[in-house]
């Protein structure tokens, strides 16, 4: 008898250590899942970089990588800063009251999002905290895709700190505040409004592409844009295929931005313990991803194809494919995905020639390709996904998706974005902190700003490297 | 100093970064946000000077 009673507390603790070690298996897939979605999110700026030196020209490729990389740099620490802090604070709205997914409110955010005091202990390396670090570098990444897709709008006459207080603004504050409002659980657009936007089209697209317009309205167009008649001239960048080579990266880039969307299964911070879901605890898989982005992206390139016939504008599709989708790539059925992002690339260039026939110079169409067609991939999904709770629980207990609600949404999102753009850049304009000087912008951004030259060989006044040194 | 009355890895139960429970990642904090403002303003005033070079 006692041996068996040995026996059996012997396997009952084997028991015990294998549920153990699967806990531990479980916690570091959810950490290995999200710290993986940051290299990939800084493939999307990989791609932005190449993408925005490609569409300068010459005289100024190296001042729109300089800007691209600040911008990038700036946003990690002002995100650490503040921009964390406000998105688990405001969800419910002014003047952050805590929701009911007890998640949000000043309280809570101030608990877990400042870099002092207690709340520093999740702010940095934690033994029992493997979720914060790894949720933050995801998100940071999130705030630096914002800040990427406004740069390339107001490449060759930006001034290069006008352009980083407003790329924090749009990154670790505006797109945030949409993002806590539409994206969180306890969001006062979603709950009461039964917004989605599984994929950010509209509260990290549509902000950015608007936030880019309300800047390039007070920016102004660059010198030769546009005739005294009005029409607009062509201004070529000085390497198409690295442009589109780089938005090939933003593609590889954006699986892991939409992944990083997806909340794992099994932690206690996670909707399932068996599934996945999204961030408003609805169910997903990265199946579901698989088939709608790739779906997407062709419909995207497609439908680009069909008027332009233009790489610039194909592989802009892909990304309006992806954009179009985004809302709601967590159900829609594949081939619908391919219609919706088919759309989105056949009316992409007529929305960017519509834009730059009002005398807005988008020098890489980012205000139509993130902005308008965040908006309509918003949009498409009311009509489309009406009636599908938002929420996780069923329709009566949770809000529907709804047209109505996705307007409001779409409406919501294209005034934190343009709004906060508009105000600030007319607020640097009049500083004297936005555009350079024209004598500046006409030789050339890099001889102003860079110690540097991207092409020697290529300068007029530049040491040429010998082809064969011993001659 | 190690954060925790023992200085050993075995009593470690949480946050386990230098300064964890004093003032120091408060000031730390501080300290880098000023160095991030400094910064632009050092960077605005360099381009701009270089800038009135260009002007017409």
């Amino acid at each position: 008898m006692e041996e068996q009673l040995a026996e059996l507390a012997a396997k009952i603790a084997d028991l015990e250590a294998a549920g153990g070690g699967a806990v531990v298996t479980n916690t570091m897939f959810a950490e290995t899942f999200y710290y993986l979605t940051i290299p990939l999110m800084i493939i999307i700026h990989a791609g932005f970089l190449a993408y925005e030196m490609g569409a300068s020209r010459l005289k100024n490729v190296l001042s729109s990588g300089v800007k691209n990389l600040l911008a990038f740099a700036f946003m990690i620490p002002t995100f650490y800063f503040f921009g964390w802090w406000v998105y688990w604070g405001f969800p419910t709205g002014l003047p952050g009251a805590p929701g009911p997914a007890g998640i949000s409110g000043v309280e809570y955010a101030n608990s877990i999002a400042w870099g002092w005091g207690e709340s520093a202990q999740y702010m940095g390396p934690n033994i029992a905290d493997q979720a914060s670090g790894v949720f933050f570098g995801a998100f940071a990444m999130f705030a630096a895709t914002t800040a990427s897709i406004m740069s390339g709008a107001v490449i060759e006459r930006i001034q290069t700190v006008g352009f980083i207080i407003l790329a924090v603004v749009l990154g670790s504050f505006a797109w945030v505040v949409a993002a806590a409002w539409g994206w969180h659980a306890d969001g006062w657009m979603v709950t009461q409004f039964g917004v989605h936007d599984f994929g950010a089209a509209g509260l990290v697209h549509a902000v950015a592409g608007f936030f880019a317009l309300g800047v390039l309205i007070n920016l102004g167009p660059r010198i030769g844009k546009f005739n005294p008649d009005g029409t607009a001239n062509h201004i070529p960048g000085h390497n198409m295929p690295l442009t589109v080579v780089g938005l090939m990266l933003i593609i590889v880039g954006f699986w892991g931005f939409l992944m990083a969307c997806v909340i794992v299964p099994g932690e206690a911070w996670s909707w399932f313990g068996d599934k996945p879901s999204t961030i408003y605890g609805t169910p997903i898989t990265l199946s579901a991803l698989s088939f709608n982005i790739l779906m997407a992206i062709a419909g995207g390139i497609i439908g680009a194809w069909l008027f332009t016939r233009d790489p610039f504008w194909m592989m802009s599709g892909a990304l309006a494919g992806i954009i179009s989708t985004a809302s709601g790539l967590d159900i829609y059925f594949p081939a619908l995905a391919f219609i919706i992002a088919f759309s989105a690339g056949v009316i992409l260039k007529p929305c960017a020639d519509w834009l730059e026939n009002r005398g807005i110079d988008d020098a890489v169409g980012a205000v139509t390709v993130h902005g308008t067609i965040g908006l309509y991939g918003v949009v498409m999904l009311g009509i489309w996904g009406s009636g599908y709770p938002a929420l996780q629980g069923a329709a009566g207990e949770v809000p529907t998706i709804s047209l109505m609600g996705q307007i409001i949404g779409a409406l919501v999102f294209f005034l934190c974005g343009f709004v906060p753009g508009y105000i600030v850049s007319l607020i640097l304009k009049v500083l004297g902190m936005l555009r350079v000087p024209e004598g500046a912008e006409l030789a050339g951004m890099d001889i102003v700003k860079v110690p540097a030259s991207g092409y020697p060989e290529w300068g007029g006044d530049a040491p040429v490297t010998p082809a064969h040194p011993a001659e | 100093m190690f954060p925790y009355e023992e200085a050993s890895w075995s009593v470690v139960d949480g946050a386990m970064f230098m300064g964890w429970g004093s003032s120091l990642p408060g000031i730390t904090t501080l300290i880098a946000a000023i160095i991030c403002v400094l910064v632009l303003v050092i960077g605005q005033k360099s381009e701009a000077a270089k800038a009135r070079a260009f002007k017409k």
